[in-house]
């Protein structure tokens, strides 16, 4: 029987052997349903595997047990890392077509719509700037629209706003939710931040520590588009309060 | 605007360097004059001068600058190459390293001058033994560089090529090269002195062309201000060689945050 999830995981184990110390039981026993088109938060403490998980989904990463079915068969996805990785010899515009460039496919039609992801994340005026002179939160949009060139169905994201001050974190998490709202992406986004997790995502999925496993998977039900008036939700305080409790 | 500020800077650079070198020359002129040293041990700045000319006017430098120059910059090119190659094999194929780094540490820490008799007596007293000599010490420093360089590339742009199904081709031609470049550069530069430095002794030990043997003639013949000329020719050929390198790397690495 085939799902129709856009990732489907099942019974997924990670262990890292090492000849000199024991395994490390990096992932337990992972089953997960990615549905197509939600936004996917993955929480837990520092250790907890969390990383390693989305490297798994993306390929970065080999499974020690289990299987991963992916609905795109070609298996194209979009990784955004915690640090932009934006080769500096670039400018803007070349940084976010270098996917097409990897795969050949600059075709008229996927230059037009990065010109036009370009302009969704506002970047058109920065197209010839060079990484070392974007603040990083530009940088981020740069690997973000990255990310998006080559449109494929799913984007992963790795703690993409980490690295930002408090105020920028903010803005970032509105202007993410525009583009997925626009691209109707998949998105499994991994955080340590419990009140962006809320924000984002349809679903968050809480994971525990050695070894990590699934603890929940809470449902966020706040209404969408979602702004900065979301935050003073009642409801907004409720799950990041639930949440933290069961993250402990 | 900008360019006539750059221009300025530039002319500024010159003129303190043209500065200091006049000090220098000064000096030296009232030193001999002041002391009557004899033109045998130390002739002064204007005699050298004379000599400089001279080897122009009559035409003498010329095959010898040739062959030097053509020693130096065959050399590091073969050096570079085989540095480069090296250390990409290195960080590729670990086996490799562990087989062949004791010998390259070897020949880096031998001093490599006293190998020339035994590439003279393998190779002739030619082209061949000098440029020979100039590759063994250009590769080991690009060697090193292009390791640094390979592995100064962030993981997570590995990763991003691998998320990317780049080709292997793909990875080395439009990552790794370039990440490369700075610390290649800088071993470029250090393997240019090298290279100058190895036709020079080269020359001094074996055959009669090159800047290396007008030097150990006008020695042998006490033309003190010939072989101060010659000192001179071949600091000039020295610091041309080194901006050569410098201006490609301001057109490659302007991207880099030490351009600013």
């Amino acid at each position: 029987m085939e799902s129709t999830n856009t990732v489907s995981i099942k019974h997924l184990d990670k262990i890292y052997s090492n000849l000199l110390k024991e395994d490390t039981v990096a992932l337990k026993d992972i089953n997960l349903e990615i549905k197509n088109g939600e936004f996917l938060s993955i929480i837990g403490p520092s250790g907890c595997g969390k990383s390693t998980l989305l490297k798994v989904i993306g390929g970065l990463e080999k499974p020690t047990r289990g299987e991963i079915e992916y609905l795109d068969k070609e298996n194209r996805l979009g990784f955004v890392f915690q640090d932009s990785v934006l080769l500096p010899w670039k400018n803007v515009r070349e940084n976010a077509e270098f996917p097409l460039v990897i795969q050949k496919k600059q075709t008229k039609e996927n230059e037009e719509r990065l010109d036009a992801l370009l302009e969704l994340a506002g970047l058109t005026e920065f197209k010839t700037a060079l990484p070392r002179e974007l603040s990083g939160g530009m940088k981020q949009r740069v690997s973000i629209v990255r990310a998006l060139s080559y449109d494929a169905p799913l984007l992963l994201m790795d703690e993409p706003f980490g690295a930002l001050d408090a105020i920028t974190r903010d803005h970032m998490n509105e202007e993410l939710l525009n583009i997925w709202t626009q691209t109707k992406k998949t998105i499994v986004f991994v955080t340590h931040s419990i009140g962006e997790a809320v924000f984002l995502a349809d679903r968050v999925v809480v994971m525990s520590t050695r070894p990590g496993t699934i603890k929940e998977i809470v449902p966020i039900d706040l209404p969408r588009p979602r702004n900065s008036q979301t935050r003073n939700d009642p409801k907004f305080g409720e799950y990041t309060g639930y949440l933290r409790g069961i993250i402990g | 605007m900008k360019k006539e500020n750059k221009l300025l800077k530039i002319l500024k650079g010159a003129g303190e360097y043209a500065f200091s070198i006049s000090i220098f020359i000064l000096v030296w002129h009232f030193y001999v004059r002041w002391n009557d040293v004899p033109e045998y041990i130390l002739p002064s700045p204007d005699k050298v001068w004379v000599s400089f000319v001279d080897l122009f006017r009559t035409g003498t430098v010329w095959p010898h600058l040739w062959a030097t120059t053509y020693e130096v910059v065959l050399g590091f090119i073969i050096g570079s190459l085989i540095g480069m190659a090296l250390g990409y094999l290195f960080t590729k194929v670990e086996p490799v390293k562990t087989a062949l780094m004791p010998y390259l540490i070897f020949l880096q820490t031998a001093p490599k001058i006293a190998l020339v008799p035994l590439f003279v007596v393998w190779f002739g007293i030619g082209v061949v033994s000098k440029i020979i000599l100039i590759i063994t010490m250009v590769v080991f420093p690009v060697l090193s560089g292009m390791i640094l360089g390979l592995e100064s590339i962030p993981t997570d742009v590995r990763n991003l090529m691998k998320v990317l199904k780049a080709t292997k081709w793909q990875v080395f031609s439009l990552v790794e090269i370039r990440y490369s470049l700075p610390s290649l550069f800088s071993s470029f530069k250090i393997g240019i002195v090298q290279a100058v430095i190895g036709a020079i002794v080269a020359e001094w030990m074996s055959g009669k062309q090159g800047l290396g043997y007008i030097l150990t003639y006008a020695s042998s013949t006490y033309e003190v201000s010939m072989l101060l000329a010659g000192i001179v020719l071949t600091i000039i050929l020295g610091i041309v060689t080194y901006e050569i390198i410098n201006i490609f790397e301001n057109k490659a690495l302007y991207w880099h945050e030490s351009k600013e």
